[in-house]
């Protein structure tokens, strides 16, 4: 699976979300057509296509007839996520009529719509008429992204405690808004300590926030918001005693969607939006997703950052594609085309590692020192530069944080200096000495006595039969971590599926 | 009545569980089933103690690192 971190995140928080809600999303084409294209691995958007102009359902057992025999598995995982993200539907196993599959009446239509053109939805954005400032081009909207985004970075960094003479120099300018600091404080990413400059501490979850590539920070912080608005929306209907589900986070998901479909330099109007929308406005500029101009606010231009939102793993540096990437030998200058923004300043190569562990970092931004500070012991600094060493004291106070070897071992190789990745082109070796990555991991394993997995441990089943449907039904959807036929116990990470499984046997019964 | 218990599944070292099974022994507040030799399962919200509990019983074991001798 090559699913980008930055899904990962979203679908966990699209799982939890019920089927009422999906049919309102779906209701939209251009979030149907990014569910489609973001969400779904091949094999999954295979069926949706052919399903796609099926006039009438279609029997489930005749998909067994496009999918290999040993690719059971794949199908099943495929069907488990096209229903889990409410796109198909399946009858019930009954006695008397075998099971059908068909696509959701709304996905259906939309996904259509957004393929053929026509209706009058404007769910793609509605382009302004209205003159546009010349200056307001893409390296200006880049370049405004790339601020915000990097006060946001430089307020959680700043909350990290300082080791030596490296770590987090300097404080942002002004930094993000307080609603984007509290926002970072409800999701846990800081907290609020006495002991800091700020007032404020990084948490474990800012950690790994922070190592994040662009694209995963966005959504992090996205879904906090979408999160923290639905929270606030319960709190007013409990006052106000209105049993209202909460049409405002569908709204404000479906909008993001929409915003990752626009085009990148062209001005959208504003008046055209519904008022949930616009009151979205505002929150967006503080992340820098949009950009308005102040003296004309009926116009409005997402940035790179809205733009490669929903875009696949080719045009957000993902965290495994970019170590994949700099292993392979990939010459630095693809970067420029597909990076966000915020990545464009970092993905300027800057880090030298020698096999003695010896870290050089030709950098003099506050930001990438205090990143470089959370896993290196940071020894001197120049103009221009610093010098460091990877310890086994400094990478083990790294996963104390909460860090892994793989974010730490994928930064280094995706920040990598030019000269290593020439150096390591013209000899066909990777660009991180292996040494240098098989220690890291070696220290992290020395570090780890056990492996954790949250989840549900499934016991006292009635009949044997009801253990090895179940057990092997986990299996297939691949939830299954652990099972003892001998106990008839088994531990599954999630239990949704599973659960709505037991019931349509039950009801088979 | 086959039941979904909430938790999170350990694996370790046989040597590693002993000693959780040993730390659990004193209240019965972290394990919820003993799986086998390799696996158990422990309550949520006592991973982080356990951890915490593992690496001060682990401590001494450990070998302090040789400095390494450098010309910086």
């Amino acid at each position: 699976m090559s699913l980008a971190p930055q899904s990962y995140q979203l679908s966990d928080y699209l799982e939890k979300l019920p089927g009422t809600t999906f049919r309102k999303l779906y209701q939209q084409p251009s979030t149907a057509f990014a569910i489609f294209r973001r969400m779904l691995p091949a094999l999954a958007k295979v069926f949706v296509q052919a399903l796609l102009y099926m006039p009438s359902p279609m029997l489930l057992s005749e998909l067994d007839v496009w999918v290999r025999a040993e690719g059971k598995m794949q199908r099943d995982r495929a069907l488990s996520i096209l229903r889990s993200l409410h796109i198909i539907q399946i009858t019930p196993p009954g006695k008397d009529k075998p099971q059908e599959l068909q696509l959701t009446t709304n996905f259906k239509n939309s996904l259509r719509l957004a393929l053929e053109g026509g209706g009058t939805h404007s769910s793609f954005g509605v382009p302004s008429t209205l003159p546009v400032d010349p200056r307001i081009d893409i390296a200006h909207l880049d370049n405004y992204a790339r601020k915000k985004w990097e006060d946001i970075l430089h307020y959680v960094v700043n909350s990290v405690p300082v080791h030596g003479e490296g770590g987090g120099a300097g404080s942002g300018a002004g930094g993000p808004k307080a609603s984007v600091k509290d926002l970072l404080l409800a999701g846990r990413l800081v907290e609020r300590r006495s002991d800091t400059r700020g007032g404020v501490g990084i948490t474990q979850a800012g950690f790994t926030f922070l190592l994040q590539e662009a694209g995963a920070q966005v959504w992090t912080l996205l879904l906090l918001w979408l999160e923290a608005a639905d929270h606030s929306k319960a709190q007013q209907g409990q006052q106000a005693a209105a049993a209202e589900s909460k049409p405002d986070s569908i709204d404000m998901l479906s909008f993001l969607f929409m915003l990752a479909s626009l085009e990148l330099g062209r001005a959208y109007d504003t008046d055209a939006l519904t008022e949930t929308r616009r009151n979205m406005l505002p929150a967006l500029v503080d992340f820098g997703l949009i950009y308005i101009p102040r003296e004309d606010t009926r116009q409005y231009f997402p940035t790179r950052l809205a733009t490669t939102l929903t875009s696949g793993a080719s045009a957000l540096r993902s965290v495994s594609s970019g170590f994949a990437a700099a292993t392979t030998n990939t010459s630095g200058d693809t970067s420029s085309l597909g990076t966000t923004a915020a990545d464009a300043p970092s993905s300027k190569g800057f880090i030298i590692i020698e096999t003695n562990y010896r870290v050089y970092a030709y950098t003099s931004s506050p930001l990438q020192i205090a990143v470089l500070a959370l896993f290196t012991q940071l020894n001197m600094r120049f103009a221009g530069m610093v010098t460091g060493r990877l310890t086994r004291d400094s990478i083990r106070r790294a996963i104390g944080f909460g860090i892994t070897a793989d974010q730490i071992i994928s930064y280094l190789a995706a920040h990598a200096h030019e000269q290593m990745v020439r150096a390591a082109a013209a000899t066909g070796r990777p660009v991180l000495p292996p040494t240098v990555v098989d220690q890291i991991r070696l220290w992290q394993l020395e570090n780890e006595r056990m492996r954790t997995t949250a989840g549900f441990l499934f016991k006292d089943f009635d009949t044997p039969d009801e253990y090895a449907a179940l057990c092997s039904y986990a299996e297939e959807i691949g939830v299954l971590v652990w099972k003892s036929d001998r106990r008839k116990m088994f531990f599954a990470s999630k239990m949704e599926q599973l659960r709505d499984y037991l019931k349509s046997r039950k009801k088979a019964e | 009545m086959v039941r979904a218990i909430r938790g999170v599944l350990i694996e370790c070292e046989p040597a590693i569980k002993s000693i959780i099974v040993h730390l659990d022994s004193a209240n019965n507040d972290i394990i919820i089933e003993d799986l086998d030799e390799q696996h158990l399962v422990v309550k949520e919200n006592m991973v982080h103690v356990l951890k915490q509990k593992l690496e001060d019983r682990l401590k001494e074991t450990y070998r302090p690192e040789e400095p390494l001798a450098d010309s910086d």
